[in-house]
């Protein structure tokens, strides 16, 4: 029996009968959270008999500081670099990573291990996607090909923000991801991202809704779309739209769970962590939507969405076999950045004006 | 003194084993101790804001990374310095020079004290960002694990060369996830040599680090290259006129760094205050040009990217880099030259790059052939290492073209350099301390073999007021037939030979000055050259300072030597196992 087992047994020998506020969860909302309550929050409900509210929140820190206390939450989904922000706030209860997980099991976490506030619970990316339709030889196969109009003309779809597509702009360069964030910490390296954004500054679509890139794809107003990779696969498979995604350069993301500072049920909390950290409930959530398991071993579990009847394993952003370079969000530099970052994109938006 | 090999010598099976397991062992601590001290250099970098990627995230508070820049250095200076005169008994950092004297003439490496102090001093250096490189200590620190063997009495002759060249194949395979170029790095700037009693177990070394650098630790190597080729083939010729100026500057870069050590040491008397002071130089100039400090890896990389640099940008930076460097090595930081090398030479490339290009408008295949072109014809011309810099492009880039290119930048590099400087950095380093490798290996070893050891005791000596009948006696007793002179110093007066011509009443009559006089100072090499043309029994030795007489030897023991000692290397030139 695992250490993590053992605690769930534990925990639910010990627990009080169910109260109608056992545990509350903070999610994202939409078919996310409905994967998420059918792959792990229900299971976990079931199995320990605790009552398990869910609730949706914008995914910031500030958020969890506003309301958090308030609405009595106990375990929040958040992005990596917020968790980060928010446990330097204080915001986030410490946990021992050695006392939830087993040493074999803490090793098999992959790219980041749990650590004192957050526990990684999947892995979400940033790709390039394009219309099938719009090159009949020759299709897109690097992130160079983005920012290639003479190959591949057309319009392309970005996020009018400077996240993600500056990183994209240095790997054009030929810069390797390890050193991406490196030279994107330098003036020069902004100033040669901001040079590259230049050659298809024309050919460029804002977006800002995460549903726009997919849609404007399938509807043609663009050929190319930078979005996340779960928007671009519910095109595909759910609409049909003929939309294909380049895993190169693709920018992962880790999502964790985190507990709140202020928790009433630290224990409940723990164990729910634990529970979801499993790779069989990891790989459950990767049947349903297309973010990876954190966990290497729960790869070999992952095998066909019973909705769509795809197996699911090769839309999984962090899937082994996908080639190309791949960068991981470095969460640290992100939030440390956000006001830099900002402000250098206004400026070059407004120089064209 | 070159020592003899060891008599006692194992089995040829057991000295297999002993130098398969030497290697592995040897490789595999040096590469896991080079690992440590790059990672214990990042850690610095971010924790002290050297690193871009650690500064910008203080960004909101320029006053405070400004400070930061200015102060981190600079104390750094200090530290190091204080380190060096207080705790280190060689009173300086040691290197590549220190490993290749130890290796060439079968020396212990300088204590393990002042190697582990240096290699401190190198890790706070690098991790304030002073302007030195990373591989001279990590060559050093593999060498240290080799030179542990130096106390093992295991029947593998030179043994204590062959682990140290070990450790530094070691090193630089895990430094540059190249093990080709690690195993020719130690045979062409350490050994010397292509024995296969070294090649076999120094090869192994650098396999075994490039395993744990990759398939243990996965580290990924210190600069990635990816490049497309060469699109003109007149583009070898410009990367051959490359290869001419970035000779130049690199004698100028040797020179500088040569100079500037023995002039800040007249100037400024407090060891600590000269490193100090070449921090504060480094801080100064990096508030406006941040790429000058540390090891420069973003820089490098910049280099690669077409349009990264303005041409004014790049002539100051280029500048910049070479006299801080130079300061930064002669003030007495502990580091290499050979990082700051990489860097100087590919600026210097994409400066040629951009004026080939933008100004004369030439069709190329981009900056990054030339960054590399010039990177490795500057580091080679410092190194005194064409092949292995030949070697690194090919392992890192997998490409054909673009090591050709470099090759031949590497090539016309080293033509001119070699002539108008020397072999490299280092030789003239150990030049400056006797030891001579202008002419060869075997000149070297000749060279460090001193005529005072070789003194006949049988040599007959007299005084000016000997009477010739007696001095022919002792001198028939001896079996010679020259006697040397002395006055009441005991300084050589000249050489009587009774019998040459009708005997005088005294010695002093007779004299002759001797045809031929060594110091306490000449060595075989320079005696063999001067014994051209000599007849007589033996050469009065004397003292340089003094004059005194202090022995004669003969020219049979002399060409004795010369045999034994061409022999000797010989023997461990061409050693099987």
């Amino acid at each position: 029996m695992r250490r993590s087992d053992l605690f769930l047994l534990i925990f639910a020998m010990v627990a009080t009968p169910a109260r109608a506020d056992d545990l509350t969860i903070v999610s994202w909302g939409g078919a996310y959270e409905t994967a998420q309550r059918q792959a792990v929050i229900a299971p976990f409900a079931a199995e320990t008999g605790l009552d398990v509210d869910v609730g949706v929140y914008d995914g910031s820190w500030t958020t969890v500081a506003e309301r958090g206390a308030p609405e009595g939450w106990d375990v929040i989904d958040m992005l990596a670099d917020q968790a980060r922000v928010a446990c330097a706030q204080g915001l986030l209860l410490k946990i021992d990573p050695g006392a939830l997980f087993a040493p074999e099991a803490l090793a098999d976490f992959a790219p980041f291990a749990p650590d004192v506030c957050a526990v990684p619970q999947n892995a979400y990316a940033r790709v390039m996607a394009f219309d099938d339709r719009a090159f009949s030889g020759v299709k897109p196969t690097r992130i160079e090909d983005f920012f290639d109009t003479d190959r591949f003309p057309g319009p392309r779809a970005v996020q009018r923000s400077p996240d993600g597509i500056l990183e994209w702009a240095l790997l054009a360069e030929g810069v390797p991801p390890e050193q991406v964030y490196g030279l994107l910490s330098t003036d020069r390296g902004l100033r040669l991202a901001f040079r590259k954004l230049d050659t298809i500054r024309d050919d460029i679509v804002w977006w800002q809704d995460p549903a726009a890139p997919a849609e404007m794809l399938a509807n043609g107003r663009a050929v190319m779309a930078a979005g996340f990779n779960g928007r671009f696969f519910d095109m595909a498979q759910r609409a049909r739209a003929p939309i294909d995604i380049v895993w190169d350069g693709r920018i992962i993301g880790i999502e964790v769970w985190a507990i709140a500072a202020d928790t009433d049920a630290p224990d409940a909390a723990r164990a729910f962590v634990q529970y979801a950290a499993d790779p069989a409930t990891m790989a459950r959530l990767a049947t349903q939507i297309p973010y990876g398991p954190t966990r290497r071993s729960a790869f070999d579990r992952i095998g066909i969405n019973r909705d769509l009847g795809v197996p699911m394993r090769a839309h999984l952003p962090n899937a082994p076999q996908h080639g190309g370079r791949a960068l991981v969000r470095d969460s640290g530099w992100h939030a440390n950045t956000e006001d830099l970052r900002q402000r250098r994109f206004r400026d070059w938006l407004a120089s064209d004006d | 003194m070159t020592l003899g090999t060891q008599s006692d010598t194992a089995p040829a099976p057991l000295r297999m084993v002993i130098l398969t397991g030497i290697a592995l062992t040897v490789g595999g601590a040096a590469s896991m101790a080079a690992i440590a001290l790059v990672d214990l250099v990042a850690l610095l970098n971010t924790v002290l804001l050297v690193e871009p990627r650690a500064r910008v995230q203080w960004e909101s508070v320029p006053g405070f990374v400004a400070v930061m820049t200015i102060l981190v250095p600079t104390l750094g200076g200090l530290i190091v310095g204080l380190i060096h005169r207080h705790l280190s008994p060689a009173g300086r950092p040691l290197g590549p020079p220190d490993v290749i004297e130890a290796v060439q003439f079968h020396k212990p490496l300088p204590d393990l004290r002042s190697g582990l102090v240096s290699t401190l001093s190198a890790a706070l250096s690098l991790g304030t960002g002073a302007s030195v490189g990373q591989y001279g200590p990590m060559v050093y620190l593999g060498a240290i694990f080799g030179g542990f063997a130096h106390r093992l009495r295991l029947g593998v002759p030179n043994l204590a060369s062959i682990a140290v060249s070990c450790g530094v194949a070691a090193a630089i395979s895990t430094a540059f996830n190249a093990p080709i170029a690690g195993v020719l790095f130690a045979h062409e700037v350490v050994l010397r040599h292509y024995a296969t009693r070294a090649f076999a177990p120094v090869t192994v070394a650098s396999v075994a680090g490039y395993v744990i650098a990759n398939v243990i630790f996965e580290r990924p190597a210190l600069f990635r290259i990816e490049f497309p080729g060469v699109a003109h083939g007149y583009e070898f010729g410009l990367v051959a006129i490359l290869g001419l100026f970035v000779a130049l500057a690199a004698i100028v870069f040797m020179r500088l760094l040569l100079a500037i050590g023995p002039a800040l040491a007249q100037r400024i008397r407090w060891p600590e205050a000269r490193t100090a002071m070449a921090g504060l130089a480094v801080g100064l100039t990096a508030l406006i040009l941040p790429d000058v400090l540390g090891i420069g890896t973003s820089t490098l990389r910049f280099a690669t990217i077409d349009g990264a640099f303005g041409l004014g940008e790049l002539i100051v930076l280029i500048a910049a880099k070479i006299i801080l460097t130079a300061l930064c090595i002669g003030a007495g930081f502990s580091g290499g030259a050979f990082s700051p090398s990489l860097l100087i030479g590919s600026l210097i490339g994409v400066l040629f790059w951009t004026l080939a290009s933008g100004l004369a408008g030439v069709p190329t295949s981009g900056a990054a052939i030339y960054a590399i072109g010039g990177m490795m014809a500057f580091a080679s011309a410092v190194i005194g290492a064409p092949l292995t810099c030949i070697l690194i492009v090919f392992e890192l880039t997998r490409n054909y073209d673009v090591t050709i290119a470099a090759m031949v930048a590497v090539v016309f590099s080293n033509l001119v350099s070699h002539r108008a400087f020397g072999r490299s950095l280092f030789d003239v380093q150990l030049a400056r301390r006797g030891i001579d490798f202008s002419l060869g290996r075997d000149r070297a070893h000749f060279a460090a073999l001193k005529v005072v050891d070789f003194l006949q005791p049988q040599a007959v000596t007299a005084t000016a007021d000997d009477r010739p009948a007696e001095v022919a006696e002792r001198l028939r007793a001896q079996g010679w037939r020259e006697a040397f002179v002395l006055d009441a110093e005991g300084r050589l007066l000249g050489v009587f030979s009774p019998g040459a011509q009708e005997d005088p009443p005294r010695v002093a009559q007779g004299l002759a000055p001797a045809r031929l006089v060594f110091d306490d100072a000449t060595d075989l090499a320079d005696a063999m050259e001067r014994l051209r043309g000599f007849v007589g029994d033996a050469v009065p030795v004397v003292c340089g300072e003094t004059g005194r007489y202090l022995g004669a030897v003969s020219e049979a023991d002399l060409v004795s030597a010369w045999l034994d000692e061409g022999a000797r290397l010989r023997k461990e030139e061409n050693a099987s196992i």
